[in-house]
């Protein structure tokens, strides 16, 4: 079972954050509507070593290795893809990806892997280690799609729903993956108090907030 | 923007030029903060000093606040370019001037957002209003 205690934390973690954390770690664990439990664990597991392998060069990189038969090569391409160079994926290549695996699916595998970066890049810069991952649990994928979603200009389709940025919407082909990582932003971010200007609790005001958040996105080269 | 909007909210007036290493934000700590997001991003060999220079600072809780900013968005930011989403109608009409000058119109994932579009910029200051027009 995941802890998320962040007993060796130089300072204390909010129980709020660990609690969002655990479910993230549990969601991952579970099957999804298009990978299995142990599928997802594995994606986990690829995205995180990806990413720490983000200061290679490029062509010093390796694909970390997968557990045979168990992705698709695809799979691992996007999984690596989304951890370490977002910026190789492209339109065209997104649309093949997502024609080869299934939009939905892509959108689940995006989301696992975002999820775990999450976690991992915060418990990296507060400078304690990295959760170990989440042992799979047994069952089938659902193979549920979501009803409603539209073109609305991405790569995949998403929600009908213009209200809010479109972050929002942009896993809703995966809705309870796309709630695992909203879990996640409420905690660590905003959503309650998201369309305050000021915030008068917390430690760092809003504007404080706002140029982490931007200067992180400027080092990710992140245009959205 | 939201950078800027709440800045302007609490009478302040954040320069962007921060957010792309250019000074510190005009934001309290600004250079501490901008030091540690950059550190913690790249995994850097400074993140230990950044963290602690943060620490001293804006204190722990504040530490934690910069670090889950750092964590999400560091998803975030994922999340928008592994699934391509174009910029909101409302954020793209009024970044025009600042997205140029700081540079962002050369990120790749530019080309995911129509630049040409000529939809007015929204016409209040309220967060909702910044993503729709």
């Amino acid at each position: 079972m995941p802890t998320f205690d962040y007993a060796l934390s130089p300072v204390e973690v909010p129980a709020e954050i660990s609690a969002t954390h655990r479910a993230a770690w549990s969601r991952i664990a579970s099957p999804g509507s298009w990978w299995t439990a142990p599928q997802r664990v594995e994606a986990a597991r690829l995205a995180r070593i990806a990413r720490a392998g983000r200061n290679l060069p490029p062509w010093q990189r390796e694909a970390p290795a997968s557990d045979p038969g168990l992705l698709p090569d695809r799979a691992v391409d996007l999984i690596c893809r989304v951890a370490v160079d977002v910026h190789a994926l492209n339109e065209e290549w997104a649309r093949e990806a997502s024609a080869e695996l299934g939009d939905a699916a892509y959108v689940e595998l995006c989301a696992v892997a975002v999820c775990v970066i999450a976690v991992d890049a915060f418990a990296e810069a507060l400078g304690v280690e990295a959760e170990p991952l989440p042992e799979a649990q047994p069952g089938e994928p659902d193979h549920l799609r979501p009803e409603g979603m539209v073109d609305a200009g991405a790569f995949v389709p998403m929600a009908d729903n213009a209200a809010g940025p479109n972050v929002g919407r942009a896993l809703s082909l995966a809705p309870a993956d796309n709630a695992m990582f909203f879990g996640l932003v409420g905690s660590m971010y905003a959503l309650s108090n998201f369309a305050e200007l000021v915030w008068e609790q917390g430690p760092l005001s809003r504007p404080q907030v706002e140029l982490v958040a931007a200067r992180v996105s400027a080092v990710n080269e992140c245009f959205y | 923007m939201l950078l800027r909007a709440s800045s302007k909210a609490i009478g302040e007036e954040a320069e962007l030029g921060g957010t792309v290493g250019m000074g510190d934000g005009a934001v309290p700590h600004g250079a501490a903060l901008i030091a540690y997001a950059e550190a913690a991003t790249r995994g850097s060999d400074e993140l230990a000093q950044a963290r602690d220079a943060l620490q001293a600072a804006v204190g722990d809780e504040g530490l934690v606040r910069a670090a889950a900013t750092v964590g999400i968005f560091n998803g975030l930011v994922r999340v928008a370019d592994s699934i391509g989403i174009p910029l909101d109608e409302g954020t793209r009409a009024a970044s025009g001037g600042f997205r140029e000058r700081l540079g962002l119109n050369a990120y790749s994932g530019a080309s995911n957002t129509d630049l040409e579009s000529t939809a007015e910029p929204p016409k209040g200051d309220r967060v909702p209003d910044l993503f729709s027009s």
